[in-house]
């Protein structure tokens, strides 16, 4: 469904039809549709909250939850600071807005201990949004995936949001990561991290007509 | 011929007969009248300019538009209008298309140079001034005949946005209006309205097939074989250009980075290429694109777009240097990128070209970065709010809103998105100087340092520190690995990397750092030694004894 759409909707984002009120239903008809398959448009989102922006009087609060939950799926890219950049003081500060935004706030942090916790005692804020927990594991695993090279089975599951030991296994399949006893391995890291030496590289060419005119 | 005429006849700087006031009564009044009438050698200019648009002597309207035009107003209309559209429709038979360029001119001298800005009814009519100018240029079956110079048609655009920003500033400070001035603002929302102007430059760009063209070009191609009819036109080829970097000023006065960044693409902006020789264009169009990706965090972009065109403007300052109106809006937004690249730097620390670095060390530049890096959020603030753009609502405020200034929100909103983003790394900093110091370091020690930075009597729970400092350097990892352009025609492509200069990983409970290591360069050194010795040499060859 989404996939079929994605095409109708790529032709209404097309030059000045973009802006167009007209498209505002279907548009945000694609967005559920996001949420519901688990799947993802930055630039269909976008669209909609631009045209929030220039028909105040059409603003729909639930679509751009929804949009800027669905934004927190795709850390650790940057899309939710694009769609706040969009969205004005007033509206950020508007309830359920306000506290997507700070759980967006705690993710960028990467207080993930935090944002369980916060998560678990808003259980409807992400309902309509499948697989919003997967997707926020996901991050961890990137964010655990670019930090250690070896990291304690316990706090690995805690980062997950206290995930028990069977979750636990099917992540660290996933990635590829392996158990060590009480410790999981992640990857040899000194391979990509190591101290960098920059030396002042002078090729012939560049110092030619120097030469040249010193003779 | 009719050059020469008028280069003998009017020297520009002959104008001492209007020079001063005589003392008699009755003289002064005809003095004041000789001023209210046009002075000759104006007429003879407009004259002239007029001959010139219509013959499409480009050349000469380059030296009449870059240099006639601003001398003449030094002399004449330093602070007042240029004469009115009637006086001048006179002298050139009502002609039409020059008209609407002159009107063009004399909305932007009011813009400009007349004090308090021009007034509601101006800013109408420049509005429908250019809505005449481009229906003119687009609803024609065959390009038009006209042909202007490049710098106009940039200066041209760039002004149509200036004065949709401009207007809908003034739109949004509803605590001076009179009841007057609000209803006609209430009953003429169609007037410099935020698709207006968006349709006027996606409809430059459309007939000028730019986009295709851009595209043929980046593949190597000859752009000439899909410009279309309009397209291989000068004036049309330029406009669509000019306009694509119209809309990324625009997008990006609106807070929408994703579009701005999203239209150039095929455009490269660090490469030299036919469209790319106006130096106030090169120039915006970095800082804008820059600009953008700050905001989008991908600091290594925002770096080496502010580098790459700092460093040639340091290079070709002299070039501009003469003229003296486009040279103050390059100053400014040479130092607002060195603000916005302090800023980059600090958030995100790397090597940068020597000279630029240079630049940074000076004083006042070198204090800003000093306070910020000691997490000093009011300077980080300070800078942003001088270096941004002037953003925008799109919208006038709703027609019930109590009289009130609304101008100022949308720069408010997002001066707090960034500082958002600077608040959430505020303890980078820190935690970068202690790894700075060791190869490896033990994360309970590092916690310790955490601790006794905090300056609590030396009593704190080891624990507690550790599980904040865990997280403080998972947040170090995230926001240090960013999306990074290295090819492709949009720039919002790129892959995730950890370009600064610092990095690290955790194995298990140690902190191992990789830092970079700049060796000395003597390149420079040695070139500047080599030529100070030929120097001397060469004078000691011409000493005679």
């Amino acid at each position: 469904m989404a996939e079929a759409m994605k095409q109708t909707v790529a032709q209404m984002l097309k030059g000045i039809e973009r802006y167009n009120p007209d498209n505002l239903p279907t548009l945000e008809h694609y967005v559920e549709i996001q949420s519901r398959e688990n799947a993802y448009d930055l630039e269909a989102n976008l669209a909609v909250l631009k045209l929030y922006q220039f028909n105040p009087n059409s603003f729909n609060i639930d679509i751009t939850s929804q949009i800027l939950l669905k934004a927190l799926t795709n850390l650790p890219n940057t899309n939710f600071i694009l769609c706040k950049c969009l969205l004005n003081e007033r509206q950020l500060s508007e309830e359920p807005i306000n506290e997507i935004i700070y759980l967006a706030d705690i993710l960028e942090q990467c207080d993930f201990q935090l944002f369980w916790t916060r998560i678990h005692s808003l259980p409807e804020l992400t309902q309509k949004i499948t697989g919003f927990l997967d997707s926020i594991r996901k991050f961890v695993c990137h964010v655990v995936g670019i930090t250690y090279q070896t990291i304690e089975k316990a706090h690995l599951a805690e980062l997950l949001g206290d995930v028990d030991d069977l979750t636990l296994k099917v992540w660290v399949n996933k990635y590829g990561w392996k158990e060590q006893g009480h410790l999981i391995f992640i990857a040899n890291q000194d391979e990509n991290i190591k101290t960098k030496n920059i030396n002042e590289k002078i090729d012939f060419d560049s110092v030619g007509a120097i030469m040249a005119s010193c003779r | 011929m009719f050059t020469d005429d008028f280069e003998q006849g009017f020297e520009f700087n002959n104008y001492d007969e209007y020079g001063a006031h005589t003392g008699d009564p009755n003289l002064d009044n005809e003095y004041n009248k000789q001023q209210l009438k046009m002075p000759e050698i104006v007429k003879n200019f407009l004259v002239y300019f007029r001959n010139c648009v219509n013959e499409g002597l480009i050349f000469e309207l380059q030296t009449l538009y870059e240099t006639s035009w601003p001398k003449l107003t030094e002399d004449y209309f330093e602070k007042r209008p240029w004469p009115e559209e009637s006086e001048v429709a006179a002298l050139v038979d009502s002609d039409p298309v020059f008209m609407i360029l002159y009107k063009e001119l004399y909305f932007r001298h009011i813009y400009a140079r007349i004090q308090g800005g021009p007034t509601l009814e101006q800013r109408f009519n420049s509005f429908y001034n250019y809505c005449d100018l481009f229906n003119y240029i687009l609803s024609a079956d065959v390009p038009v005949p006209l042909e202007l110079p490049d710098l106009w048609l940039w200066e041209l655009i760039d002004e149509f946005v200036y004065q949709f920003q401009s207007f809908a500033q003034y739109r949004a400070r509803l605590q001076k209006k009179t009841a007057q001035e609000l209803e006609t603002l209430n009953s003429n929302n169609k007037v410099w309205n935020v698709l207006c102007v968006l349709n006027v430059l996606h409809s430059l760009v459309d007939k000028s097939n730019i986009k295709q063209q851009l595209e043929v070009c980046a593949s190597g191609g000859d752009p000439d074989s899909v410009a279309g009819e309009f397209g291989s036109h000068s004036l049309y080829k330029m406009l669509g250009y000019f306009s694509l970097i119209g809309l990324l000023r625009l997008h990006s006065l609106l807070g929408d980075y994703y579009q701005s960044i999203k239209v150039l693409e095929n455009i490269e902006i660090h490469k030299k290429s036919q469209y790319a020789h106006i130096p106030a264009c090169l120039i915006s169009t970095s800082y804008y694109v820059g600009f953008g990706y700050m905001m989008m965090r991908r600091y290594s972009d925002a770096i080496r777009t502010f580098s790459s065109i700092l460093l040639y403007i340091q290079r070709t300052k002299q070039l501009f240097a003469s003229k003296s109106y486009q040279h103050d809006q390059i100053n400014k937004q040479t130092d607002q990128m060195y603000h916005l690249l302090a800023i980059c730097l600090v958030l995100h620390p790397q090597c940068i070209d020597e000279s630029i670095q240079q630049t940074l060390r000076e004083k006042s530049y070198h204090e800003k970065m000093y306070k910020m890096q000691y997490g000093d959020l009011q300077e980080f603030e300070n800078c942003f709010i001088f270096a941004c753009p002037k953003f925008l609502s799109p919208c006038p405020p709703p027609v019930d809103s109590i009289p009130d200034d609304y101008s100022k929100e949308a720069i408010r909103h997002q001066t707090q998105v960034f500082m958002d983003e600077v608040q959430q790394q505020k303890m980078l900093p820190t935690i970068r100087s202690y790894l700075k110091l060791y190869t490896t370091l033990p994360i309970a020690k590092l916690a310790t340092f955490m601790a006794q930075n905090k300056n609590n009597d030396g009593k704190f729970d080891v624990n507690k520190e550790t599980q904040s400092l865990l997280i403080h350097l998972l947040c170090f990892k995230h926001k240090m690995k960013n999306v990074v352009w290295s090819k492709g025609s949009s720039g919002l492509e790129g892959k995730l990397e950890s370009g600064s200069e610092l990095d690290f990983y955790i194995d298990n409970d140690m902190i191992h750092i990789a830092d970079t290591k700049v060796a000395h360069r003597y390149g420079d050194f040695f070139i500047r030694k080599i030529l100070k010795f030929e120097d001397l040499n060469r004078k000691l060859h011409n000493l005679k004894l």
